[in-house]
């Protein structure tokens, strides 16, 4: 019987020890640590979602949407809810790289919160996952607004794109969530805290497979505030018409503005890229083919390719000559004979020309009536007065990316070639060869101190009526003479094929000398001449020469617009 | 079983199976709670029938009832078609052998070691543990390593309570403790030097002899037995031990229940009103993981209550096997009460995710009738 006693002692204490166990277990589940578990079990129940705000859009001059938002089916991931397996089918399905999914939603530290891993999904993946749902825990679907480009290719450069946001951009800037897009390039990377808005958090009471029970009282949801609307003054009729005048062309840029107050009418550069597949997410791949093309799709050649100016600076050589007094238009030199001999150096002009004043040198653009103009005049006086019209200095146009181009002065020269650089390369500069660049833009903006009398206008894509420019205190009347000349080019000159019935047009021809390749072809001009309404520089890569190529363009391109906006102005009228 | 009613326990009894149905009514709906109460009277008719019958009758019967129930779990066996065989399916009721064979397994090594007086050598242990092996070996190929486990603590506690001495016990299942030391194997070591000096000191040889080497054997053979493991039972036993590794799988459920139970704080959230059980965020909410939703729903103040229902219980069963005279009963009870103690500390320890997830349900208040009948067969 004692050992019974025993036993039974032993055994009652192994009951009452394994009851304090548990309650000990319980107090510590319950009450000391009973907060952390409420929290976890509010988390469990209660989802938090971004609502994603809808970006803004953005109009033309004349109201049409060149950027919009449409409906389109994202998936999303709840971090603590997915497993592997399930990772896996959702990858399968929607054709992406698992780590590439899992790299994204685990930037979100809240594991909770759906991260979206794709977006825009077909029709087709989406009845996929919404059959299999149940199977697929962890996964949402829903709807939300999705940036989509109308024009597509037309407007790329200009625009930009939108791109989901990076983990280095989320932890740098303020305001975003792991789920939003943010603009790349153009309007949209130069606007961007205009047109993105700011996202809202709702909160929904769900149940353990992630189904949405009803929208919780007590936490109320935080509305997405939209992005605000954006109104340019791009023309998108008149950069179609652009478009196509330059179909045959592999390489061009196109810079069209109003030269009496800055606005750019058409931006527009070849070849370009469809800004509506970034909304997909791109793949690597895709992304590296766009961006390391030989032939820079990416690249906006308007504001980012720099050119020698050719033959379209010698107007600015000739207003800085007259301008300093230091010719009349009746100025003569040595007669062309198509060469030009500098010590053991030939100079070629592309004709002969004969005898000519400056009038004739401008008109049929000759080049050794400039190279003896150029060293005649000296370096510091091209460069004194040249520089106040924009070379070598960045226009200030509202966009990202703009170059600077360069303006050789004597300092740059005798930096680059020592004490020994020569006339040679004034020569050079005096035809715009040789060290300067320019963009498009640049040249376009320095083409307004003839259009608009003086001033050189800021350009701009905001649509505003405060409209800035640089003062030259260059003198009108040179201004005035050099005009003359300009509508002389297409009227009896170099660029007679940018020659319309209706509308004097002024302008000058460019054929850049290109070390790799075929001659750029180059137009910059202006109409009507009287009351200039529309001025174009055109640049056509590789094309051959200005007069030629460009010059028709241009023509075409003033032709259509000044039409639109007489028929407008009779429609008004009426 | 005892010819003299024992009022404490029926009480405890009572208060459990109240409680139980409440928690079926919060955790399931109304069917399933009409089908548990069906049950509930089923099963104290049957124990009020029981506890009629000596227990010279039950020594008698128990080969019949053992073989009986070895039979059913083999043919379950060899008749379902898909895996897990645990359920016969008759029409709408499915019922599950392997409580039957519980019953069954305890009355036949009652009545086995009750014919033994003196339990000395280990050649006394070999047959019980063959008694409890077949079942549990067949309950185990279901596969349910739940209630195939429970045969173990049953062996144990009977064989102490038939006059084993603990020491013998120990040795002879050493190798089971040097086997899951071999996981670690700085652990094994320690464990094998620690058990010689033991065994040197306790001055007998054959003991000497045989533990160390089956615990030699044992930690050499686990390793190879652990591959033969189901992926998921390994997976159970694996993810205990690192539970927030994998929060959808098995660990999911450990975190599920510690949140239901933590959540409840000290007076719960209020009857029917557990969000986790709710919103099924707790799986198995009206069998396995019952106790998790009475700590949502009741709090600490529930658990407590309910914690010392079952410890009382246990003490009258306790004190029964010490006031009841017949060996033969006595053995009985003190089955029973391995049985339902060891599944009331597994369920309750893995709820509150101090044990691994087995599947077994809390005696009395988890929903199921074979389970229900099996318990007031018990007492």
């Amino acid at each position: 019987m004692d050992e019974n006693i025993k036993k039974f002692k032993f055994l009652r204490n192994v009951i009452i020890g394994t009851a304090i166990i548990i309650i000990i277990a319980s107090i510590k589940l319950q009450v000391i640590e009973g907060k952390k578990y409420s929290r976890l079990a509010e988390k469990n129940r209660i989802r938090q979602r971004y609502i994603t705000a809808s970006r803004g859009k953005i109009f033309d001059r004349n109201g049409i949407e060149i950027a919009n938002t449409r409906p389109g089916f994202y998936v999303s991931v709840i971090q603590s809810m997915i497993d592997n397996k399930t990772l896996e089918s959702i990858s399968k399905i929607l054709d992406i790289d698992k780590k590439t999914a899992q790299d994204k939603f685990k930037l979100e530290k809240n594991p909770f919160m759906p991260v979206k891993i794709a977006h825009d999904i077909s029709y087709r993946q989406l009845s996929i996952i919404e059959e299999n749902i149940d199977d697929l825990k962890g996964i949402e679907v829903g709807v939300e607004p999705l940036r989509n480009y109308p024009y597509g290719e037309l407007l790329c450069h200009l625009l930009g794109y939108v791109g989901e946001i990076t983990h280095q951009e989320i932890k740098r800037l303020q305001g975003y969530s792991i789920n939003d897009y943010i603009g790349r390039m153009g309007i949209e990377e130069h606007n961007e805290n205009q047109l993105k808005g700011n996202y809202g958090i709702e909160f929904v009471e769900v149940d353990a497979r992630g189904r949405e029970i009803g929208k919780i009282a007590e936490k109320r949801t935080i509305p997405a505030v939209n992005g605000q609307d954006f109104y340019t003054t791009i023309d998108a009729v008149l950069t179609e018409s652009v478009a196509v005048y330059l179909e045959k062309y592999e390489k061009a840029a196109c810079v069209c503005l109003d030269p009496k107050n800055g606005d750019i009418l058409v931006l527009y550069s070849k070849p370009g890229f469809d800004p509506n597949l970034f909304v997909h997410g791109m793949k690597k791949k895709e992304w590296e083919i766009l961006n390391k093309a030989p032939d820079a799709p990416m690249y906006n050649r308007a504001l980012m390719s720099c050119y020698p100016g050719g033959s379209t600076f010698k107007p600015f050589v000739a207003l800085a000559a007259l301008d300093a007094n230091m010719i009349t238009p009746e100025k003569t030199f040595k007669t062309c004979t198509g060469k030009y001999r500098l010590g053991r150096r030939t100079f070629k002009c592309w004709k002969r020309h004969g005898k000519l004043q400056l009038s004739g040198a401008i008109i049929h653009s000759c080049d050794i009536y400039f190279y003896q103009l150029g060293v005649f005049i000296g370096i510091d006086t091209i460069v004194s007065r040249i520089s106040k019209l924009g070379f070598g200095k960045l226009t200030g146009i509202d966009l990202p990316g703009e170059k600077k181009g360069l303006l050789p002065d004597r300092a740059f020269f005798e930096k680059k070639y020592g004490k020994n650089w020569t006339e040679g390369h004034i020569f050079n500069l005096s035809i715009g060869q040789g060290d300067l660049l320019a963009t498009p833009l640049q040249m376009a903006c320095a083409y307004t101190i003839f259009a608009n009398d003086g001033e050189i206008v800021i350009p701009h894509v905001t649509k505003t009526d405060d409209h800035a420019y640089h003062t030259t205190n260059i003198s009108q009347a040179s201004i005035e003479i050099i005009k003359e000349m300009l509508a002389g080019v297409v009227a009896f000159g170099t660029g007679g094929l940018a020659r319309l019935d209706d509308y004097v047009v002024c302008g000058k021809t460019g054929t850049v000398q290109n070390p790799h390749g075929d001659d750029h072809a180059l137009f910059i001009g202006y109409g009507p001449g009287e009351a200039p309404a529309i001025l174009v520089c055109l640049v056509v890569e590789n094309a051959g020469h200005g007069g030629s190529v460009a010059a028709p363009a241009v023509g075409k391109i003033i032709r259509t617009f000044l039409n639109n906006t007489r028929l407008t102005q009779y429609a008004k009228e009426d | 079983m005892q010819k003299k009613t024992n009022f404490g326990i029926i009480v405890a009894v009572t208060v459990l199976s109240l409680i139980g149905l409440l928690m079926v009514f919060s955790t399931a709906d109304l069917h399933t709670l009409t089908k548990q109460a069906v049950w509930l009277v089923i099963a104290m008719i049957t124990a009020i029938v029981l506890s009629r019958i000596p227990p010279r009758f039950w020594s008698n019967i128990a080969p019949a009832l053992y073989i009986g129930a070895i039979i059913l779990l083999l043919i379950l066996l060899l008749t379902q078609s898909s895996y897990p065989k645990r359920w016969f399916k008759i029409g709408t009721i499915s019922i599950q052998p392997s409580e039957f064979a519980k019953f069954a397994t305890v009355v036949f090594l009652a009545s086995y070691l009750a014919a033994r007086k003196k339990m000395k050598q280990f050649s006394d242990l070999l047959v019980p543990l063959v008694i409890i092996a077949m079942p549990a070996i067949l309950i185990f190929f279901e596969p349910d390593l739940g209630s195939a486990q429970i045969f173990f603590p049953i062996l144990l506690l009977m064989l102490y309570w038939a006059g084993m001495p603990a020491t013998k016990i120990f040795i002879f299942f050493s190798p089971l403790v040097s086997a899951a030391a071999s996981f670690i194997i700085y652990v094994w070591v320690a464990y094998f030097i620690g058990l010689t000096v033991f065994l040197y000191f306790n001055k007998q040889l054959n003991d000497f002899i045989y533990g160390t080497v089956s615990n030699f054997l044992a930690g050499l053979v686990m390793p190879l037995v652990w591959n033969l493991l189901k992926p998921y039972q390994q997976e159970r036993i694996i993810t205990f031990f690192s539970p927030w590794v994998d929060p959808r799988g098995m660990a999911w459920q450990t975190i599920q229940s510690k949140i239901a139970i933590g959540s409840g704080g000290i007076i719960g959230k209020g009857f029917l009103s557990g969000t986790q059980k709710k919103l099924e965020f707790l799986p198995l909410r009206h069998t396995d993981f019952v106790f998790s939703c009475l700590g949502e729903e009741f709090g600490l103040l529930g658990i407590i209550l309910t914690t010392l229902v079952f410890a009382y219980l246990f003490y009258e069963l306790l004190l029964l096997t010490r006031t009841t005279k017949n060996r033969f009963s006595s053995i009985i009870v003190a089955g029973v009460l391995a049985w339902l103690g060891y599944q009331t500390f597994v369920n309750m320890g893995m709820t509150l995710g101090l044990l691994p997830i087995t599947g077994v349900p809390l005696p009395f208040i988890s929903y199921g009738g074979s389970s229900l009948l099996a318990c007031y067969m018990a007492k």
